[in-house]
């Protein structure tokens, strides 16, 4: 067992050496490592499969009680400056190890077969392991830095794969934004890390927790600063758990391939935000107003992405507004200190929410064959219906999903939505409400999906939909940009086709955990919670209470069955028009369409406000700093040239205003 | 022992301008031969310099070490002297491997080649005796001979505003070296013992007006080349009128002499002015940071973007060695090092890039992924450094920096948090403006428009290499940082140490870093400086 322990720096390094060896070859010998493809996916799966059996090994001697283990190199140094690398491997180590490994390799599967006749296979797989290497050495970080170097490694692996149809404008676009959102939750995350260290002197999570215990409680440093550190930490998560109002990159990251939305923005990057909070407990649970920050921040989260959900009529945004929504379930149980209650969630969620994605996945793929290869058609699930006759695995498996993610018994959702409310019952009313709410919406939207893939009449061969579709986000994109698209549109087949082996095949084994792994949380039972519980946190032995869970149970399932039911009356049994719906509530219907508008406002106020900033500091750059230094801008001013600039007023103006936010800045610095 | 040394510094110093000198009478046809000779002379100083440092440099001393002293030209007290401690070693260093890497970069130069390559090596030794030398005359002087072949570089082998650029350059970087005289000899002059050795004058006691002026001086001059706001505005000028290997040189290592010297004079020689021009220094590093990355964004041509981005991750220098903390100094110096590996990189790519589309605006090209894969990949890689990734030399650099400033005890706390902020903004916008970058350049439908030529259409084999000879030991620093900081960390620490000795009242050290607030009675309340009693 101690050899397992010793040689865990594997698991992270091994996905590592694997894509580096691909990368190498990709760049050094191109043709020949494309065209051993079969071969080094092979190798690449390989890997992946070895970590999931070291990763297992680990997580059975946890149950088993082996002690937390904890392994570190001097990594930098300077004067009495010492930073510590290496790997910790406690309880929640070895849950994560086991869900990213598993979800990695499962997506690996799958990956041979939706990639198949990609161009870009090989690479894919470096990309892949990369991802699995940061993702792993992310969750066995045993401080602070370590987390951030793999937090900002995720992200850039993120951004690669977001990328990887680097030929399509909107993966270009989605790519960008994905990674300029996340540094800003970044920039939050290394200024509480900057604050905690000149505070705590450290970055080992538990003796900050205790220094800054002790400091708030002596005095020494101010409550209202502790929190300033907690929020801006929590920053980081903000960005990456995608809770608003940093969420919206995550359902233009959808532009990915799917198994990348599978693993990275379901199943585990996404919920790295909810791993590094549980990491970060000791340090948050002293500053109780960080916490219901933290709380509230996830309540909205979860209502905000279970509305826009409701309109959705691309299959993956859809699923990604649902990822966002169960994120925020999460973070509000971390919020409300039901610490056990989210983590179990997150791993629950990883499962069913892996599982939904590889089957948009394989309806993708099973539509690109009527529609051909242009994701606005492909996608959208007004061309989709009645595919449960042409794939039943995928829709079985789909079924099996929805019921989990809207919390029908027994399946594991159930088990991990029900502890999240059951505990916000008891600890603030007002967010349990948002939370069943939101239940009720998860059940509608799910179904609605559901209905509108796979039931009904199949719709993929009506070409006026198609035109429609066309026109719409031809227009979206601007005339003309879909040009080189229209060749595609037509595929080569009437019908969509069930999925082949390797894709079906991680459906059916992920079916499983989604739904049996629930099992292990029941509330009479929770051997769960007996393994994952908060650092310091004694279990209270309450005995269990039947009337309570059948009533919080009953009202959970009641509202989900009714977002069931009123999906079935409109989709699947059409006695009310979504349409005339929409029409009775316009403004309701348009604030869910349009995503509550964030995008509109981020565009127009930093993506447009920041660019023109940019060339008005560049002219300012141009014609006075450089004139002044130069003395050339006396002798222009003097010229008629100046005179040109002067009358236009906008160059002079613009300058006068940087010049005096410079200023500002110093005086500000200077007299404080 | 001491007879039989062998002169290694002089060596490693001249070997590449003495082999200058035949080169206008070797049998050459096409120029073929005179690059591979170029080449060869520079492989074997580079050997040079990796076998003399390895036998000889302890990293172990801050003294200056393979130190050597040949009276030159006693009348005016010039003397040939010599050494390196742990500042100039691996900036010696680093300018073997980007002078080198830039003559392979230089390989399809077909214009007027024997005057290129004795350029080259001329630049080659200059850089090395800037850093090299110990004595102030000495340093100006090699500083001054530096200008001549990058002007003459930039001017004949440039772009298409090559002469404004190049006459640009030299003017601001030749009269702000006016100043570097001019306070030299104050201090030289000053006192009973007169002195061109940079060592003894940073013993001497001055008065603290002196120190001032002397300081100004410095500052101007060096500033010029770091270079710091608003003495930046030559660069984007020069860097990118330039051709890709000299830009290599410009912005790996000509930007660190303006670092290299502030440590050395206005750090070293200087502690007391520093003190009172420290915080401006930081607010000024600040300033880069922001404005360089704004200009960046502002920018359409790509080596325009890449140099005003270098204007930006300067300023990290800038605040690392105003912090007065061994974490600062330490990361200012790998920032040093990491950014002339990074910018090499990236300003060699985007040559590369050029030589195939014959334009460097951006909105010119697009969709070039497709075309060129490989090179789309190693652009991502020099971006990703550039962005300061962890994992590589960047992030270590500016992590570096910004514990230090945190954990400075001689500023206010209000103007640490500020400063922190802004800087931290920075971290926001450098991404911002490279990846739009890459999405321009890069990704999207290819741009039909777009005529690429020439060279074969993706990297070539020498093009992937010389990208790996940097981005290698930006990867290995990154992934252990040690490797580059153990070369230089005593020297770092004692230089801190005498920053920090000067302050009146010693920091004592506490079990916790909250003793900031203790010191309160000599704390920089922001642009003033600590008060000395």
């Amino acid at each position: 067992m101690e050899l397992l322990y010793q040689y865990a720096w594997l698991i992270p390094v091994l996905p590592l050496l694997g894509a580096t060896f691909l990368g190498i070859g990709l760049i050094s010998l191109n043709k020949a490592t494309n065209s051993l493809r079969k071969t080094l996916s092979f190798f690449i799966v390989f890997i992946a499969g070895t970590a999931m059996v070291l990763s297992f090994g680990i997580f059975w001697s946890q149950i088993h009680g082996h002690e937390t283990y904890t392994r570190t190199i001097e990594w930098a140094s300077a004067g009495d400056f010492h930073l510590q690398m290496g790997y910790i491997i406690d309880n929640l180590t070895s849950l994560m190890l086991v869900v990213v490994t598993t979800v990695a390799f499962l997506v690996m599967i799958y990956t041979d077969g939706y990639m198949a006749h990609d161009p870009g296979y090989v690479r894919f797989y470096a990309y892949l392991s990369i991802f699995s290497s940061s993702m792993l050495g992310l969750v066995i970080s045993p401080n602070l830095v370590q987390i951030y170097i793999f937090w900002e490694l995720v992200g850039m692996c993120s951004y690669l794969l977001v990328g990887f149809w680097y030929e399509r404008k909107a993966a270009a676009e989605a790519c960008q934004k994905a990674f300029v959102t996340n540094r800003v939750g970044d920039f939050g995350l290394l200024l509480g890390m900057l604050g905690l260290y000149w505070a705590t002197g450290s970055f080992d999570f538990g003796i900050i927790g205790e220094r800054l215990q002790e400091l708030t409680a002596s005095g020494a440093l101010s409550a209202g600063l502790a929190t300033l550190f907690a929020i801006l930490v929590f920053l980081g998560p903000v960005a990456k758990s995608a809770q608003v109002p940093l969420h919206v990159w995550l359902p233009d990251a959808m532009e990915g391939p799917t198994p990348i939305s599978a693993l990275i923005h379901a199943a585990t990057m996404v919920a790295a935000g909810v791993f590094l909070i549980a990491r970060m407990y000791p340090i948050l649970e002293s500053v109780p107003i960080a916490m219901t920050i933290i709380a509230c921040t996830g309540a909205v989260t979860a209502f905000t992405g279970a509305t826009i959900a409701l309109t959705q009529n691309d299959i993956k945004k859809g699923l990604a507004y649902s990822t966002m929504s169960q994120l925020g379930y999460m973070v509000m149980a971390m919020g409300l200190g039901s610490y056990s209650a989210g983590l179990f969630h997150l791993m629950t969620h990883a499962y069913f929410k892996a599982m939904l994605f590889l089957c948009s996945g394989s309806v993708i793929h099973g539509m690109e064959a009527v529609v051909g290869h242009n994701p606005v058609l492909a996608q959208d699930m007004r061309l989709m219906g009645g595919l449960r006759k042409y794939m039943p695995v995928t829709a079985y498996t789909f079924l099996i999903g929805n019921l989990a993610i809207c919390g029908i018994f027994p399946f594991s959702g159930f088990w991990s939505k029900d502890e999240i409310l059951g505990q916000a019952f008891q600890a603030n009313p007002v967010l349990w409400f948002v939370g069943w709410l939101t239940a009720g919406l998860t059940a509608f939207y799910m179904f609605r999906m559901y209905f509108m893939t796979f039931e009904g009449e199949f719709r993929g061969n009506d070409t006026e939909i198609r035109q429609q579709l066309l026109t719409a986000s031809g227009v979206a994109f601007g005339p003309g940009a879909m040009d080189s698209k229209e060749a595609e549109t037509h595929g080569h087949s009437d019908s969509p086709h069930e999925s082949p082996l390797n894709m079906a095949l991680p459906l059916v084994l992920l079916a499983i955990p989604s739904f049996a792994v629930g099992l292990v949380g029941m509330p009479w039972s929770n051997y769960f919670e007996e393994f994952i519980h908060a650092p310091g946190a004694i279990i209270s032995e309450e005995p269990f209470e039947l009337n309570e869970f059948l009533i919080m149970a009953g009202l959970s399932i009641a509202i989900a069955v009714t977002g069931i039911i009123v999906a079935t009356l409109m989709y699947r049994l059409k006695k009310i028009d979504p349409n005339a719906l929409a029409k009775k509530y316009p403004t309701l219907y348009q604030l869910s369409l349009n995503k509550w508008y964030f995008d509109d406002i981020y565009d127009k106020f930093f993506v447009v406000g920041s660019r023109r900033l940019a060339r008005q500091i560049m002219e300012v750059d141009y014609r006075v700093v450089d004139g002044a230094v130069n003395l050339t801008g006396l002798a222009t001013l003097l010229s008629g040239e100046g005179l040109k600039y002067l009358e236009t007023g906008r160059a002079q103006f613009y300058a006068l205003i940087v010049f005096a936010a410079v200023l500002g800045f110093v005086l500000v610095f200077s007299v404080t | 022992m001491e007879s039989v040394q062998i002169p290694w510094l002089t060596a490693i110093t001249l070997l590449p301008l003495l082999a200058a000198l035949p080169i206008p009478i070797i049998p050459d046809k096409e120029g073929k031969t005179v690059r591979w000779y170029a080449l060869y002379v520079a492989l074997a100083d580079l050997a040079l310099m990796v076998y003399g440092f390895w036998e000889n440099y302890s990293v172990k001393s801050h003294q200056f070490q393979l130190a050597e002293t040949y009276s030159w030209m006693p009348q005016l007290g010039l003397s040939w002297s010599l050494g390196v401690d742990g500042l100039s070693m691996p900036l010696i260093f680093l300018s073997g491997l980007i002078t080198t890497l830039a003559i392979l970069a230089s390989w399809k130069v077909n214009h007027k080649p024997r005057l290129y390559y004795f350029l080259v090596l001329v630049l080659y030794s200059a850089q090395i005796g800037v850093f090299a030398a110990q004595d102030i005359l000495l340093f100006f002087l090699m500083w001054e001979i530096e200008l001549v072949p990058v002007y003459l570089l930039i001017s004949i082998w440039g772009g298409k505003k090559r002469l404004y650029a190049a006459t640009k350059f030299i003017l601001y970087t030749a009269l702000a070296s006016i100043f570097i005289l001019v306070s030299g000899l104050a201090l030289a002059f000053y006192g009973d013992n007169f002195t061109f050795n940079i060592a003894e004058l940073g013993m001497k006691d001055y008065p603290l007006a002196l120190e001032l002026l002397a300081y100004v001086g410095f500052l101007i001059a060096f500033g010029v080349k770091l270079p710091i706001f608003p003495l930046h505005t030559w660069l984007p000028d020069a860097h990118s009128q330039a051709s890709a290997p000299i830009s290599m040189i410009l912005a790996g290592v000509l930007l660190k002499m303006g670092g290299y010297a502030l440590i050395r004079f206005n750090i070293e020689t200087l502690p007391h002015a520093h003190i009172k021009f420290a915080p401006l220094l930081v607010a000024l590093g600040v300033i880069n940071i922001i404005y360089g990355a704004f200009t960046a964004f502002g920018q359409t041509n790509l080596k325009r973007r890449l140099a005003s981005s270098s204007i930006s991750h300067m300023g990290f220098v800038l605040i690392g060695i105003a912090s007065f903390t061994d974490l600062g100094m330490n990361g200012a110096v790998l920032q040093m090092i990491s950014h002339g590996l990074i910018a090499a990189a990236l300003f060699f790519l985007s040559g590369t890039a050029y030589d195939r589309t014959h334009t460097l605006m951006m909105d010119e090209m697009g969709g070039m992924a497709q075309k060129m894969p490989k090179t789309f990949a190693l652009f991502t890689a020099g971006s990703m450094a550039s962005l300061a990734l962890p994992g590589m030399s960047g992030f270590v650099g500016e992590l570096s920096i910004f514990l230090g400033i945190a954990t400075s005890d001689v500023y206010s706390q209000t103007f640490k948090v500020g400063i922190i902020f802004l800087t931290s903004v920075g971290l926001i916008l450098t991404p911002i403006y490279l990846l739009s970058m890459l999405r321009e350049v890069f990704y999207g439908e290819a741009n039909t428009k777009l005529k690429l030529e020439g060279f074969g259409i993706d990297a070539q084999p020498r093009e992937i290499f010389i990208t790996a000879c940097l981005l290698i030991p930006i990867i290995g620093i990154g992934l252990y940082p040690k490797v580059a900081t153990n070369t230089y960390d005593v020297k770092t620490i004692q230089v801190a140490e005498k920053m920090r000795s000067v302050f009146p009242v010693i920091v004592e050290k506490q079990e916790n870093n909250l003793n900031a607030s203790l010191l309160s009675t000599w704390q920089s309340p922001g642009l003033i400086a600590p008060k000395i009693k």
